[in-house]
């Protein structure tokens, strides 16, 4: 409660092929940005976690650790 | 009690048990916003006024009795009521994972410590009472119950974020796209659309200014800002569920600057910010908040200057 639980990037969503490279989270790529915001809401109600836009094409996607939703 | 010596004056102990089971009674009204919700809840309490209240009450009369092992036992008896801050914390404890916006830690210790507290006091305003009333009279003794129990209630009921902090409604609005901002206060970013969308439809602010330096630190805190978010869901509602994070309400500080003032965003069920406000308020101040003033970054650079 003290501190922000640490955040683990779940997954990536990105409209941009050169913005990602490798990494531990699984890439979803997305031809547009409709498209890729309507991904990123699918995974975050799926998997309860929190999405934030890196205003570079690209979507991150975190759940934190111990969730407490 | 004993049948060899002189007849017992029950009077001392009837008044003392009333005066300290009313005090009880009053102090289960005031604390009714946060537990017990229930009729469950309320005789578990009762029934620990009644104990306590019985106590404190019969102290007195057994040792004027002369009846020593029976007032050692009933100050063994009053150590039970250590219990009772566990047990409480025990259930809130639990309760916290089925709430949406939690209570917090620092709430839960509260409330268990207050309770707790309640007992001892229904104790010594019955143990207080019923000995003026043996030495002095059943009349004074009966005036004296009712000022204790005045006494008590004063010295029980703590201070609230009200006092302390000035709350006013903000807009809510977007800057940079995706950061959600109360007034001028930065509180997270949202990378939803839709959550985005809600939000500027349907969501409230308000901002916590502190008046001094008490209420700098007590901001400060973060258990106390669990409180204040779970005040305000508890009063207005909160469209969330799980799987809905972005959507929890928040209380979080101004923090690139760090001027001590917070700002709070909540997407309400009933649009009602007269008891938003209200609710706020009234959150008690909690202990964990009260004790330092050194925790606050905006005290510590008035004095480095």
């Amino acid at each position: 409660m003290a501190d922000a639980p640490t955040p683990v990037m779940f997954a990536i969503v990105t409209t941009s092929k050169q913005a990602v490279i490798g990494g531990m989270a699984p890439v979803f790529m997305a031809n547009d940005e409709p498209e890729r915001d309507r991904i990123a809401m699918w995974l975050c109600r799926i998997t309860n976690c929190i999405a934030h836009d890196l205003h570079n094409g690209t979507v991150v996607l975190t759940v934190n650790q111990a969730s407490s939703s | 009690m004993s049948s060899s010596s002189a007849p017992i004056d029950w009077s001392p102990m009837v008044i003392g048990f009333a005066a300290g089971f009313i005090s009880r009674l009053v102090s289960i009204r005031t604390g009714r916003t946060h537990y017990p919700g229930y009729p469950s809840g309320y005789i578990s309490q009762l029934a620990l006024a009644i104990i306590a209240a019985m106590i404190g009450a019969s102290v007195i009369v057994s040792l004027v009795g002369k009846e020593f092992t029976a007032a050692t036992f009933l100050t063994l008896a009053a150590t039970q009521f250590r219990d009772v801050r566990s047990t409480e914390r025990k259930t809130l404890e639990q309760e916290e994972h089925l709430i949406l916006v939690g209570r917090g830690a620092g709430y839960i210790e509260g409330i268990a410590i207050t309770y707790e507290a309640r007992n001892y006091l229904a104790m010594m305003v019955a143990l207080v009472t019923s000995i003026v009333t043996q030495y002095i009279g059943v009349v004074i003794g009966g005036v004296v119950g009712i000022i204790a129990i005045i006494i008590g209630e004063i010295y029980m009921s703590g201070p609230k974020v009200g006092d302390m902090i000035e709350v006013e409604p903000a807009k809510i609005h977007f800057e940079k796209g995706s950061l959600l901002y109360v007034g001028d206060v930065m509180m997270m970013e949202v990378g939803l659309p839709h959550s985005r969308e809600r939000y500027q439809k349907e969501g409230m602010g308000v901002l916590l200014t502190p008046k001094g330096r008490r209420g700098q630190s007590v901001l400060w805190n973060v258990a106390q800002r669990q409180a204040i978010s779970h005040e305000a869901a508890a009063a207005v509602g909160t469209q969330k569920d799980v799987g809905y994070p972005e959507q929890t309400p928040l209380c979080r500080m101004d923090m690139p600057k760090g001027s001590g003032r917070a700002g709070l965003s909540i997407l309400p069920v009933e649009h009602n910010m007269e008891a938003l406000i209200k609710a706020i308020k009234n959150t008690p101040v909690l202990e964990s908040g009260k004790w330092s003033a050194v925790t606050s970054p905006v005290l510590n650079r008035k004095e480095m200057e």
